[in-house]
């Protein structure tokens, strides 16, 4: 099933990237001649929108700038998340709590609200879509590395750092963020597809980006006020979405599986079976 | 009326872990599987229950009163529920956390057609004060010894004819130890139960068992009457276990890797050296009214407590689990939030420096911890992690921390060649010296092992033991070591501090300590260390079992 949604996953962003170099249409450019054609007619696959574009061309552009800016807001969050979460836990004490007090602090707040406020106040760039979906997403992640990080913390390689003279910084670089790493890329497929939607979210309330630029989300919304004459433009951005996150979902499940089979052995009994 | 086992085999894929192994269990008797981690002896008590992990294969031929059950079918698993009782190794990971003892025990007594009320009756059994209270009570209430005995208590819920026991001891200290092996033992004489005793112990093992298995990689190397084994072990590795539980003084003059004589008569008569340890008029490390209390607990951990010691010498911190002696060696290395107390290495307080300074201070104390397989970055090759408090300090350029490492690693009587290494590609005992390796690397002149032996099989505590010795001796090293081994304390130092609820209750020259205890407390403790492999060695069950004297010693630790 990982293996699956892998291969899936890997075929639609080749498909995003590759696929329009196939085919003939431009996302961007009308075609006055036909407006609103159903699927399939004149070389339109899926048919095209209310002015004319190629509903096929516009979601393969919609789906290579929704997984771009997902990804990106994801490793901006795994960055300030690993860093945050990493310190808070290896610090401990007073430190800790205060910087949990933090995340708390971010848990409360509206945040996607604040981001809406955001895009709507300053001029919108890929950079503040970036920050804002990536503060959006990065508070769970600094809670899991926290936690990680914390037992990391009462490790005796820990304890026989400090003992040694290790500062904190080192600790942090040589020890922390190490051990750390494989579980905070295990948990880039568990958030990148919360970016892809929180993203998309955005795009359907006109913040993301600007026409005639599309990403899934602004292809739906675009879809919705065509439901009627054109239901098309709706379906198949929607059912390309859709694919992504279930593709996501499954393996992020694989992944948290594979997390709990490769938890350190302890007993004499894994022991032995591990060491065959 | 046995229950045997022909032909074991376990395998993983084409690879076999174990066997081919033949033991029998028979009412009434105890049969005692030894051998170190690794060895198999865990597998053998799996295949016999059914609960191999996943991808393990047993083959063989189970045979119960005569009739034949094959492995992992229908009837063995029958035959696993009324016949077989197992009682675990950690009884707090056993132990359902969120349920009363009382639910879990009903819980097997109905499945098997039992009176609720039975378990009244079997943990009364089990010698648990306050049985009907007990059955209200959650599993984190207990002690690790009355923890032990409900999980015996839970094992005979289904009145099984043979117990196995799997490791029952190895997380309770000396003395609980020796309460919950007489219990088993008990059963064994007065209810005719079959026991299976699995334990690294080979002298432990000794004392209670009729027949003896010693496993080594899977193999077996030695089998036979207990009293024939120890009177005439065949194999060199069973030789070996024998001997590993006798540990010369550190100053004797045969030291550690000598040879020794049957158990513990070589600690019991041999002599410190002339040479007392050194004085001098300022000692490399002083402790003064050590405190520390942890949040919510009754007691204090540490209760102003001092120490001092000198250059070149060994101080062991001897108690039980929860004495404070590990506290009490953290606290020292200011590794411990909240202690209290003032410590000077030197002439330099360290308990008055902070930030830089403390941290350039560490460069001249070493530690080694219990666990060796945790104290080792898993991430980092063996190099790396033995130079890395030169990193730390700054010392030399990468090519000559690597030098260091090489040289380091030697010393420790590893192959420099295995720097390049990671740790998960050692045994515990190379790790141990990995460990140590990284200890020395800023030529400490203050080595602090907390519990640096205990995690190891008798083989390589006998060769750790032998290790540190010699760099103490070879380098002038102080040793701090934290023990709850009376035969370790007394290989490495030339001092014996005996911790209890956090108080010093006797210091003073480790063989006077020894042979002339005189805190009821450190009676308690060497009688339950010594009089178990005294007895296995003269084949006098009776006196290795003389549960009233250690009671009557420490009788006031009852109702805890």
């Amino acid at each position: 099933m990982a293996r699956a949604c892998l291969l899936f996953l890997g075929g639609l962003a080749l498909l995003c990237w590759l696929g329009p170099l196939c085919i003939a249409f431009d996302p961007h450019r009308p075609d006055w001649q036909a407006l609103s054609v159903a699927p399939g007619v004149g070389g339109h696959w899926f048919g095209t929108d209310a002015i004319g574009r190629d509903v096929f061309a516009r979601t393969l552009a919609g789906g290579r700038l929704s997984l771009t800016v997902g990804f990106l807001a994801s490793l901006v969050a795994l960055g300030v998340g690993l860093g945050f979460g990493a310190s808070a836990g290896l610090a401990g004490g007073w430190a800790e709590r205060l910087m949990l007090r933090v995340l708390d602090m971010f848990s409360a707040l509206p945040f996607l609200l604040i981001v809406i406020l955001l895009l709507t106040l300053f001029e919108r760039s890929l950079w503040l879509l970036l920050v804002a979906i990536g503060g959006y997403v990065w508070i769970d992640l600094a809670r899991v590395m926290r936690a990680e990080s914390a037992r990391l913390r009462e490790m005796p390689f820990m304890l026989a750092a400090t003992a040694a003279g290790a500062s904190f910084g080192q600790r942090l670089r040589w020890h922390a963020l190490p051990n750390l790493l494989p579980l905070a890329f295990v948990y880039l497929g568990l958030i990148l597809p919360q970016a892809i939607l929180v993203e998309s979210f955005l795009g359907f309330l006109g913040l993301s980006v600007d026409e005639p630029s599309a990403s899934w989300g602004t292809l739906l919304s675009e879809g919705v006020q065509e439901l009627d004459s054109a239901p098309w433009t709706l379906l198949f951005p929607a059912a390309f979405l859709v694919a992504t996150l279930a593709a996501f979902q499954f393996l992020g499940d694989a992944l948290r599986d594979w997390l709990d089979v490769h938890a350190v052995p302890r007993t004499d009994v894994e022991r032995e079976s591990a060491a065959a | 009326m046995t229950l045997s086992l022909r032909q074991l085999e376990v395998h993983v894929g084409p690879r076999r872990l174990l066997g081919p192994l033949d033991l029998e269990l028979v009412p009434g008797q105890c049969l005692g599987v030894v051998g170190e981690s690794g060895s198999g002896k865990s597998l053998a008590a799996l295949s016999l229950l059914g609960l191999l992990p996943a991808g393990l294969r047993a083959t063989g031929a189970l045979a119960h009163d005569g009739a034949d059950t094959a492995l992992t079918s229908r009837m063995h698993a029958a035959l696993r529920g009324r016949a077989l009782g197992w009682v675990p190794q950690d009884p707090l990971a056993a132990l359902h956390p969120l349920r009363t003892v009382g639910a879990q025990m009903r819980e097997t007594l109905r499945a098997y057609g039992h009176a609720d009320a039975d378990a009244r009756d079997l943990l009364e059994r089990v010698q648990l004060s306050h049985p009907a209270a007990a059955l209200k009570r959650f599993p984190h209430q207990f002690s690790g010894g009355q923890r032990q005995r409900i999980a015996i208590a839970l094992a005979l819920c289904s009145r099984p004819r043979y117990l196995i026991a799997d490791e029952p001891t190895s997380a309770l200290d000396a003395r609980i130890a020796r309460e919950v092996l007489d219990l088993l033992d008990a059963l064994r004489r007065e209810d005719g139960l079959g026991l299976m005793l699995i334990s690294h112990d080979l002298p432990l093992v000794g004392a209670y068992a009729e027949h003896v298995l010693v496993l080594r990689r899977g193999d077996l190397v030695e089998r036979g009457a207990t009293r024939d084994v120890f009177a005439d072990p065949q194999h060199a590795y069973t030789r070996e276990l024998i001997a590993a539980d006798a540990l010369p003084f550190v100053g004797g003059s045969s030291g550690v890797g000598g040879p020794s004589g049957p158990s513990s008569s070589a600690i019991m008569g041999q002599e410190l050296g002339p040479e007392g340890p050194p004085t001098r008029a300022v000692p490399l490390l002083r402790a003064e009214a050590m405190r520390m209390q942890y949040p919510r607990a009754p007691t204090p951990a540490l209760d102003d407590v001092s120490l001092t010691l000198h250059r070149g010498e060994g101080l062991a911190l001897l108690g039980e689990s929860g004495s404070g002696k590990s506290t009490l060696g953290r606290a020292v290395l200011r590794l411990l939030r909240g202690a209290q107390g003032r410590v000077w290495l030197d002439d330099v307080e360290l308990t008055a420096l902070k930030g830089a300074a403390l941290r350039a201070m560490r460069k001249r104390i070493g530690v080694v911890f219990q666990d060796p397989y945790a104290s080792l970055d898993p991430r980092m090759r063996v190099a790396e992690i033995v130079s890395e408090p030169l990193r730390i300090h700054g010392i030399g350029d990468a090519a000559s921390r690597l030098a260091k490492a090489g040289e380091l690693l030697t010393a420790v009587g590893l192959d420099p060649d295995m720097a390049m290494r990671y740790p998960h590609q050692f045994s515990g005992g190379q790790r141990q010296r990995i460990a140590i390796a990284r200890a020395l690397a800023c030529d400490p002149e203050l080595l602090v092992c907390d519990e640096a032996v205990s995690a190891l099989d008798a083989h390589h505590r006998r060769e750790i033991l032998a290790l540190l010795a010699t760099l103490k001796r070879e380098r002038g090293l102080a040793l701090l070591f934290v023990t709850h081994d009376l035969a370790a304390a007394a290989a490495v130092a030339e001092r014996i501090a005996v911790l209890e609820a956090g108080r010093i209750v006797e210091i003073g020259d480790a063989a006077e300590v020894l042979r002339n205890p005189r805190h009821a407390h450190t009676r308690a403790l060497v009688a339950a260390r010594f009089g178990i492999g005294l007895a296995a060695a003269t084949g006098d069950r009776r006196n290795a079992r003389s549960p009233d004297r250690i009671r009557a010693s420490c009788a006031p630790r009852e109702g805890q």
